[in-house]
């Protein structure tokens, strides 16, 4: 009982030396006071391994400094941490601290009441400092990371906006190409650069759950019928068909050999190699061609993404951190949010890291912003910025609706069976059309 | 010595082998049979761990996944995969450890040095295992590409091809395995004795026909029981397709162990996984009872 | 192989003096060179990892044989998390390893020892788990823990290593305690030796190279594992076998660091092989053959 108690009587005098430390120094994060009320606390923490994530990894020992917080940082695979983290988060496990919330996974995740409500923490002043600012965060980005009740679950360190890359646009010129505007053009110029000094034309990640729906949207198709309100899905349609032959017929013929088997790390590998050149993917991976220790920083290009038969609809994902409501030290948990997204360690890895896909306006909106954005005499700080600006045509609805991960896995099968000639477009997508009906039913939800 | 001390030497005999059994298979039926009770309950219900005491205890339609197992497209076509695998796998894997067996068995320090070197490939964790052949199949590190591309027959990768992914990963199954069937069929043809193979020359065989018939009829019990404990366990079969193709592409290199997996720790359809559980480990008691006959039946025959 | 049955027959092996080279000596030799061949090719797979492992990272994809071996692969591995997860290997193999002996080692030499009605039914109770395949106790494992608080810890792997290995010593140790003679425990009993007394004073230090064996086969299968452990750990408890895969995936393809990995977690196993290469076999089939 009497260790309790003064257990107890331990942690309330730290948080007053905390909110003590506030009142001197305002503006100041309570913990940089001098005081350290979590020091001793660990804290696992888990993201998909993205750029922005992986760097994170080399700032941390500032933020147990900091804070006296130990932290046990784990970046796997994206396919492997969702598995891990939704198993984890399903039965109500308490293996994390702070996990992030996948794009896809936000209104499953969220919805089901698996991470923790931040408004009491960030709209508490002993908890948060002003200088942290909530309302700085792009509004379109946070957007996925509320309920319905407008409560916040995550605050969201990328905006991964999907952009058009050249690795040896030097080839591309040499061809008479510049950098394709529409798929036709895309199509036309593949076939005068395949093998061209031995470097494959196109090149992709294998997570084609991310990679094709904005084929499928350029084509006319969709994932579900009118995604959020009508969920059914539209997998097995004329214009998925289309789509899918386009899309494999590109991959298979100018792609790299067993670009089925091609991660988004490899991918990134291949690009900074050049062993193939016009790729589809994501800015954070794309500008990876800029990095020093990169044999393409001199011969990368960057565009907009390219236009199809019935319009421009580029991918974009939000990632952002939150808290898994099994997590035992919520406060501490917190502390470690707030760093990883304030807007000092945000603005750092724009200049230290070269880290463009933010999510603070104020970033944005510095004049470093526009400098390290500039790759080779490109501007992606612009095309980032008129990508993000497409997205209020809607096209990424689909994409947070809380079944989508099932229609997500049926599109990764479906691609994978066509592209080895298992299947015809028209069985591939049948097959999946009816397995993703199944598999949204057996989750308990009425087509 | 007096009989009476000898029997109750006995009686405290056996009272303390009653002891010293009697932790062990309790731990073991804890950790076995507890488990095995609740795959099987389990396998009954359409458990959901979002609501797990409802759900758990649901056994208004106890068939229901197994219905739907047996109606599963995915379900049959793994099964499938899984005979394809194991019937290609242990086929290899006898040939080869035969022929090396053979190639082995004589008294040399050279040969004793090699047959140990040969056990490498099946000690290695598997993992390793499925690391070494990940390097090995993929085109721009792998050594077999760039020697093929260089003789003049480049290949495409082999394990994003519908048509060859299923066997690339037999090949790397049959590596790390032969040197099982190997090492039981050494054994047994170190136990061959020398007379009747002595008569078979007298009589004028040749060395082909005193193989045939005289050495593989002894060894062959040991042959059967190599390739039963292969056939069983290939049904484990998981970090090779778990690290070189994900059960993919499309289904081609789904076994019914991977899709159990897939559908309990990626899908959390804990009923279904388990009825597709329950019934792997049914056809793997089915395979060991064959075993076990057929050992015996050998047993019997000496 | 007609010429192996020839030469298993006869059980020559020593190569005769060059002089009177007989075609049997010949084709001897031939034949020694043939698995000598065999045996280089089957290791190329092995080697190649082994070679990568020490390749510097800019000439990764080369081929040449010759290149300045350099050990930054293995340098930034020590510096990551890898160590953590070998310690997590070594604890859970090592104490689940201990567990087994203890418990099992006394079951075994009442198994060998004790005529009783059921024993039958205890061998193919051992048999079983030994065949079970582990996606059967992995759904249920991994539920309980869910609820006893087990998942990712040592302690957890190590229970779940014992659904093997307690079968493993108890399988092997029986055989071995039945090939020591009853009649030396008689004569400690009326020395005045209790049954474990006698047991711990005689039987076991006789069984000790048995012993031995069923400890390291123990210790081996449990490293081995990556089933359980990719299921049942996260981040404390995480296993080398489990973190080599993790970085194929975090760290971005680096070969080098792979090819380090996988080298570090299979040395252990390789050294201990040679040492109970006799008792493998035995290890791999227990339960299932008679000895």
């Amino acid at each position: 009982m009497s260790t309790i108690w003064r257990m107890s009587r331990r942690s309330l005098l730290g948080s007053t030396a905390a909110l003590g430390s506030t009142l001197i120094l305002p503006g100041k994060a309570p913990a940089q006071g001098g005081a350290k009320p979590f020091a001793g606390t660990t804290l696992n923490i888990s993201s998909w391994s993205a750029p922005y994530a992986k760097w994170l990894q080399e700032y941390l020992p500032e933020f147990t400094e900091l804070t006296g917080i130990e932290v046990n940082y784990d970046t796997p695979g994206f396919a492997v941490y969702n598995q891990q983290v939704d198993l984890e988060l399903s039965t109500g496990g308490s293996a994390y601290d702070v996990a992030n919330i996948t794009f896809i996974y936000t209104s499953r995740w969220i919805g089901a009441g698996w991470f923790t409500p931040l408004d009491d923490f960030y709209n508490d002043p002993n908890k948060t400092p002003d200088e942290f600012d909530a309302a700085d965060f792009l509004n379109g980005t946070q957007l996925p990371m509320r309920d319905a009740e407008g409560r916040t679950y995550g605050f969201s360190w990328v905006a991964d906006a999907m952009h058009a890359g050249a690795s040896r646009f030097d080839i591309m010129e040499e061809a008479g190409f510049g950098m394709p505007k529409s798929f036709d053009e895309l199509m036309a110029m593949v076939p005068e650069i395949h093998k061209v000094k031995g470097v494959s034309a196109f090149t992709a990640e294998n997570h084609h759950g991310w990679i094709f729906p904005p084929i499928m949207q350029a084509f006319g198709g969709n994932v579900f019928v009118d995604p959020p309100h009508n969920i059914m899905p539209a997998l097995d349609t004329p214009e998925v068909h289309e789509a899918s032959r386009w899309y494999v017929d590109l991959q298979n013929n100018y792609g790299p050999d067993g670009w089925l088997a091609q991660t988004y790390d490899q991918t990134v590998n291949v690009l900074k190699q050049g062993r193939a050149n016009y790729c589809l993917f994501n800015q954070p991976f794309l500008m990876q061609m800029g990095a020093p220790d990169s044999k393409t920083k001199e011969t990368c290009a960057f565009a907009m993404y390219p236009e199809g038969p019935k319009g421009k609809f580029p991918g974009l994902a939000v990632h952002g951190w939150g808290i898994p409501t099994g997590a035992r030290n919520k406060d501490a948990s917190w502390e470690f949010i707030k760093w990883a997204v304030g807007k000092d360690l945000m603005m750092r890895m724009l200049e230290e890291k070269g880290y463009g896909a933010v999510t603070r306006r104020s970033v944005i909106e510095s004049p470093k912003f526009k400098e390290v954005n500039m790759v080779n005499g490109y501007d992606v700080g612009d095309i980032y910025l008129r990508t993000i600006g497409l997205a209020e045509q809607g096209h990424m609805a689909y994409r947070t609706v809380h079944v989508y991960p099932q229609a997500n896995a049926q599109i990764n099968k479906a691609i994978e069976m066509i592209a080895s000639g298992q299947a015809t477009p028209e069985e591939a997508w049948r097959q999946a059309q009816e397995n993703a009906i199944a598999d949204i039913r057996r989750a308990g939800v009425d087509l | 010595m007096a009989s009476a001390a000898i029997t109750s030497w006995d009686r405290q005999r056996r009272r303390a082998f009653f002891w010293g059994l009697f932790p062990a298979l309790a731990v073991l039926a804890v950790i076995t049979v507890a488990p095995a009770v609740y795959l099987v309950v389990t396998s009954l219900t359409p458990l959901n761990l979002t609501n797990p005491v409802q759900t758990g205890l649901d056994f208004s339609d106890p068939l229901r996944n197994y219905r739907e197992a047996i109606a599963d497209y995915r379900f049959r076509n793994s099964v499938w995969v899984q005979v394809k695998l194991s019937l290609a796998t242990v086929v290899a894997q006898v040939l080869i450890g035969l022929g090396l067996a053979l190639l082995l068995n004589a008294r040399s320090k050279l040969l004793e040095a090699i047959r140990t070197a040969f056990l490498i490939p099946m000690v290695l964790p598997p993992i390793v295992v499925a690391l070494i052949w990940k390097i090995i199949y993929s085109p721009d590190v792998s050594p077999m590409h760039r020697l093929l591309e260089f003789v003049g027959f480049p290949v495409r990768s082999l394990i994003t091809q519908a048509d060859t992914a299923l066997w690339a990963i037999a090949v790397a199954d049959t590596w790390e395995w032969f040197p099982f069937t190997m090492l039981i069929i050494l054994a047994s043809l170190q136990m061959v004795p020398d007379e009747p193979l002595e008569a078979a020359k007298i009589d004028g065989a040749t060395s082909y026909q005193s193989f045939w018939y005289v050495v593989l009829p002894y060894i062959q019990p040991a042959i059967i029981v190599a390739a039963l404990f292969r056939l069983i366990d290939s049904v484990k079969a998981f970090p090779l397709i778990y690290v070189l193709t994900n059960g993919g592409p499309g289904q081609v290199t789904e076994v019914t162990n991977y899709f159990a997996f897939v559908q309990a720790f990626n899908f959390s359809y804990w009923g279904y996984a388990s009825a597709i559980a329950t019934m792997l480990v049914a056809g793997v008691f089915l395979l060991s009872w064959l075993l076990r006959r057929l050992d015996q039946a050998g047993q019997r025959d000496e | 192989m007609s010429s192996a049955i020839e030469r298993a027959k006869s059980g020559t092996g020593a190569v005769p003096r060059p002089l009177q080279v007989s075609p049997e000596a010949r084709r001897r030799r031939l034949l020694n060179w043939l698995a000598v061949a065999i045996l280089l090719f089957v290791m190329i797979p092995f080697f190649w990892m082994v070679q990568m492992s020490f390749r510097p990272n800019d000439d990764i994809f080369g081929y040449e044989l010759l290149f300045s071996p350099t050990v930054e692969h293995y340098t930034a591995l020590w510096h990551g998390n890898f160590p953590t997860s070998f310690l997590n290997s070594v604890l859970s193999s090592g104490i689940s390893t201990i567990l087994a002996l203890i418990v099992g080692t006394p079951a075994a030499y009442s198994l060998a020892r004790w005529e009783f009605r059921g024993k039958e039914q205890v061998g193919l109770w051992i048999l079983a788990t030994r065949m079970a395949p582990p996606i059967a106790f992995t759904i249920p494992f991994f539920l309980a823990y869910r609820y006893l608080g087990l998942s990712d810890t040592i302690l957890g792997l190590v229970l779940i290593y014992l659904t093997f290995n307690l079968a493993l010593v108890i399988w092997m140790m029986q055989t071995f305690f039945a090939t020591v003679p009853k009649s030396l425990e008689e004569a400690a009993w009326i020395d005045g030796c209790s049954v474990w007394g006698a047991f711990l004073r005689i039987t076991l230090p006789l069984t000790a190279p048995g012993l031995a064996a069923t400890a390291v086969l123990c210790f081996i299968f449990s490293w081995n594992d990556f089933f359980y452990a990719l299921i049942l750990t996260r981040t404390n408890a995480q296993t080398a076998p489990v973190a080599i895969v993790n970085f194929i995936q975090y760290e971005g393809y680096e070969w080098g660091k792979i090819a380090a990995g996988g080298t570090l977690v299979m040395m252990p196993v390789v050294v201990f092989t040679m040492l109970v290469r006799t008792y493998l076999v035995r290890g791999l089939t227990a339960g299932g053959i008679k000895d």
